[in-house]
């Protein structure tokens, strides 16, 4: 078969959802996948990795690489190599974006900005301190506390129209601010647009850091809110990149690795001839 | 037959003998401080930034330095009993650790993993780059009644080579004045032939201590500057002014140099050559050496171990035709008493000197003498002078503050944006 082993996979093992890609040999994304990570990553990671197959319609006797990130990567028993995020939604932005000079990934547990040179390649990062302020895990709490759904938290806090400030930096003592607010009398939209604006802020001191040069391409799963979205494009006055392929950043990146990898190990392999 | 023994050598372990001796050093001096006040010897606390160890000497006190106490007994894993004792009496958990440890040890009948520390008779106050130092002194003094003796030492504002002569001139009078109130202290007089005799040792135990830490020039090290030196900086703050003291240092000295001719380091191969900035974490410290020891980087240079004296700097040198003078030069160069930018440029220049492929900042939260200021350090060098940075945080002896996976994560990446640029 000519399909035989010319496909290449990325699992990223979050705190929060366990992601996979698949690309081609031509490093094109052939499929993604993502569940909830849950209490045990091995068994998340193969699940995402059957599902990654099952969906693509391959089997694993495709795939010639595979490549682990994310927190859980040393877990990923049937990885051939493990990569960190930082570098792979480097790699993911730059092959979505190839424009991305600043990436902005937000996790359910981290946020990181990173630089990057033309080739997708980490110049420079830096990420949150030890402390969920500014992560999903923020929205997240706020979402529980006011009984919402994640994925709506965003799209109602478009509907602001006067946005409170949330001032508190610890994302425990927020859900209690958040609470406050409303009893003040402010509307759900203001409140929730507020926790986004708050965690802009957070992520935007963190991008300065490392320097803003655009483009920029906003990734992880919080790429997903519109909200967040629309709290970092005013606060920075420039357009993000994002679409629906950007939370899969960092699968997409392990992917191109398991590409790159493979193919320099078959260089050094000695087929000169 | 030494050559004989030199080839019977075979393992990194051979190469590494110092280290035992230093624990050697390290166990006995425990023992006398813990047997001093029995023997109706005094117990003289004193810090490791500018402590004047050359009085303590020649007046036969014994120094207790709450920072190395506290540093080895979370070493040994036993700090959280005593932060949890000194948040009970009401610190905060953002107070500096070695200060809550020290108050928590001094609490009456304290045990720790080292014994139970004798209280001060007196406490030395060298206030040098460290504010916290007044009031730690002040707390002890209302636990224990033990008197403060102060000397004051000026921050380092501006240095071309020189500090100001009347910053020197201050300290040295100071110092000349704290001669008849030890005396007092102690009922002996002071003797000024012993006095000669410590600073000769001394003065030559900072030389041997100054080639230890140039060896991290060499390509590649035969040491690790920043995790070994950990080890080999405690004698020249434990003991120096002793013959064991000196001993250790030529010893230590000869042994880097074995490990040169042999080619045999603290990692298999070195892979990377780094800058380390900051104190290190100490209730995980092997642990955290491990996450660079397994990339094969070796710390050729670090500042950590110039807060016990900037030996390599030049800025002082111990002299007895000017004992005051030159020993006010040691005190006021202390790392941490040097300037924000004196201290970013330090590290520039290390890059250079040391050919060093990066820089690593292990920021802990609760001193803020030495961390106040790296996250602009750490943007100095990467933005302005395109030197990799990395700026990690935890502490130097809270285990609370130590994510294992969070630090792993970014040193991980670190050392993947080294190998790109190498490849580059």
């Amino acid at each position: 078969m000519q399909a035989s082993r010319s496909y290449y996979a990325g699992i990223d093992a979050g705190s929060t959802y366990t992601k996979g890609a698949l690309v081609d040999d031509r490093g094109n994304i052939v499929g993604t996948a993502v569940d909830m990570t849950g209490v045990n990553i091995v068994t998340a990671s193969k699940k995402i990795y059957g599902l990654l197959l099952d969906k693509t319609g391959m089997n694993e006797s495709d795939v010639a690489y595979v490549v682990g990130t994310g927190y859980g990567r040393y877990r990923i028993t049937f990885g051939n190599t493990q990569v960190t995020e930082i570098s792979c939604h480097a790699k993911g932005a730059h092959l979505l974006y190839p424009n991305t000079h600043t990436v902005l990934d937000m996790g359910g547990q981290d946020t990181k900005a990173i630089r990057v040179n033309a080739h997708g390649e980490v110049m420079d990062f830096s990420m949150n301190d030890k402390c969920a302020a500014g992560t999903g895990r923020f929205i997240e709490g706020s979402a529980r506390v006011l009984g919402l759904k994640l994925q709506e938290v965003g799209e109602l806090s478009l509907r602001s129209t006067n946005p409170v400030k949330i001032s508190s930096t610890c994302a425990v003592f927020a859900e209690t601010e958040t609470q406050e607010q409303l009893a003040w009398g402010h509307s759900l939209e203001d409140v929730l647009y507020g926790i986004h604006a708050s965690m802009a802020t957070r992520a935007i001191g963190l991008l300065r850091r490392v320097g803003i040069e655009p483009e920029i391409t906003f990734t992880g799963g919080v790429s997903m809110n519109p909200g967040m979205i629309r709290a970092l494009e005013e606060q920075l006055g420039q357009r993000l990149n994002h679409d629906g392929k950007t939370m899969y950043c960092g699968a997409i990146g392990a992917a191109i690795f398991a590409l790159e990898r493979a193919s320099s190990a078959t260089h050094e392999g000695g087929s000169a001839a | 037959m030494a050559s004989a023994s030199a080839e019977a050598k075979t393992t990194f372990e051979d190469f590494d003998q110092a280290k035992r001796m230093q624990g050697e050093i390290t166990k006995n001096y425990f023992q006398r401080l813990l047997t001093a006040q029995a023997n109706g010897q005094k117990v003289g606390y004193g810090f490791v930034m500018a402590n004047p160890i050359e009085f303590f000497n020649v007046f036969d006190i014994v120094p207790l330095y709450p920072e190395v106490t506290s540093l080895n007994i979370s070493y040994r894993g036993g700090a959280p009993p005593l932060i949890a004792l000194s948040e009970e009496v009401g610190y905060s958990t953002d107070a500096c650790g070695y200060v809550k440890m020290g108050v928590a040890a001094a609490t009456d009948k304290t045990s720790t993993a080292i014994g139970v520390l004798p209280k001060p008779d007196l406490l030395y106050l060298t206030y040098s780059g460290c504010q916290i130092y007044i009031h730690w002194w002040e707390q002890l003094h209302y636990q224990t009644g033990a008197p403060i003796l102060t000397v004051d030492v000026p921050y380092v504002r501006e240095y071309d080579g020189h500090v100001d002569a009347h910053d020197i001139r201050y300290v040295a009078a100071q110092l000349e004045e704290s001669i008849p109130v030890l005396e007092k202290f102690t009922g002996k007089r002071f003797d000024e032939n012993r006095f000669k005799e410590v600073m000769r040792l001394s003065s030559k135990a900072w030389e041997l201590w100054g080639k230890v830490l140039e060896m991290g020039k060499m390509r590649p090290s035969p040491l690790d500057a920043y995790f070994e030196s950990i080890y080999y900086m405690a004698p020249i703050t434990l003991i120096r002014g002793t013959q064991e003291c000196v001993d250790f240092y030529a010893f230590l000295l000869e042994e880097l140099k074995e490990r040169a001719s042999h080619g045999v380091g603290p990692t298999a191969r070195e892979d990377y050559r780094l800058v380390f900035e900051g104190v290190p974490n100490y209730p995980f410290f092997k642990k955290f050496w491990n996450l660079f020891r397994q990339n094969n980087a070796r710390g050729v240079v670090s500042t950590y171990p110039k807060v016990a004296g900037m030996i390599d700097t030049g800025s002082f040198h111990l002299n007895t035709d000017h004992p005051f003078e030159s020993i006010a030069e040691y005190m006021i160069h202390a790392y941490c008493n040097w300037n924000m930018p004196l201290r970013t440029q330090l590290l520039e220049k290390y890059v250079r000197d040391y050919h060093a492929d990066g820089v690593v900042i292990h920021s802990i939260k609760s001193c803020r003498s030495f961390s106040m200021g790296e996250g602009d350090m750490r943007e100095y060098l990467a933005k302005e002078k395109d030197i990799p940075t990395l700026l990690i945080e935890s502490d130097h002896v809270d285990p609370r503050y130590y994510s294992e996976a969070q630090i792993k994560n970014r040193v991980d990446a670190f050392f993947e944006t080294l190998a790109l640029r190498r490849a580059a």
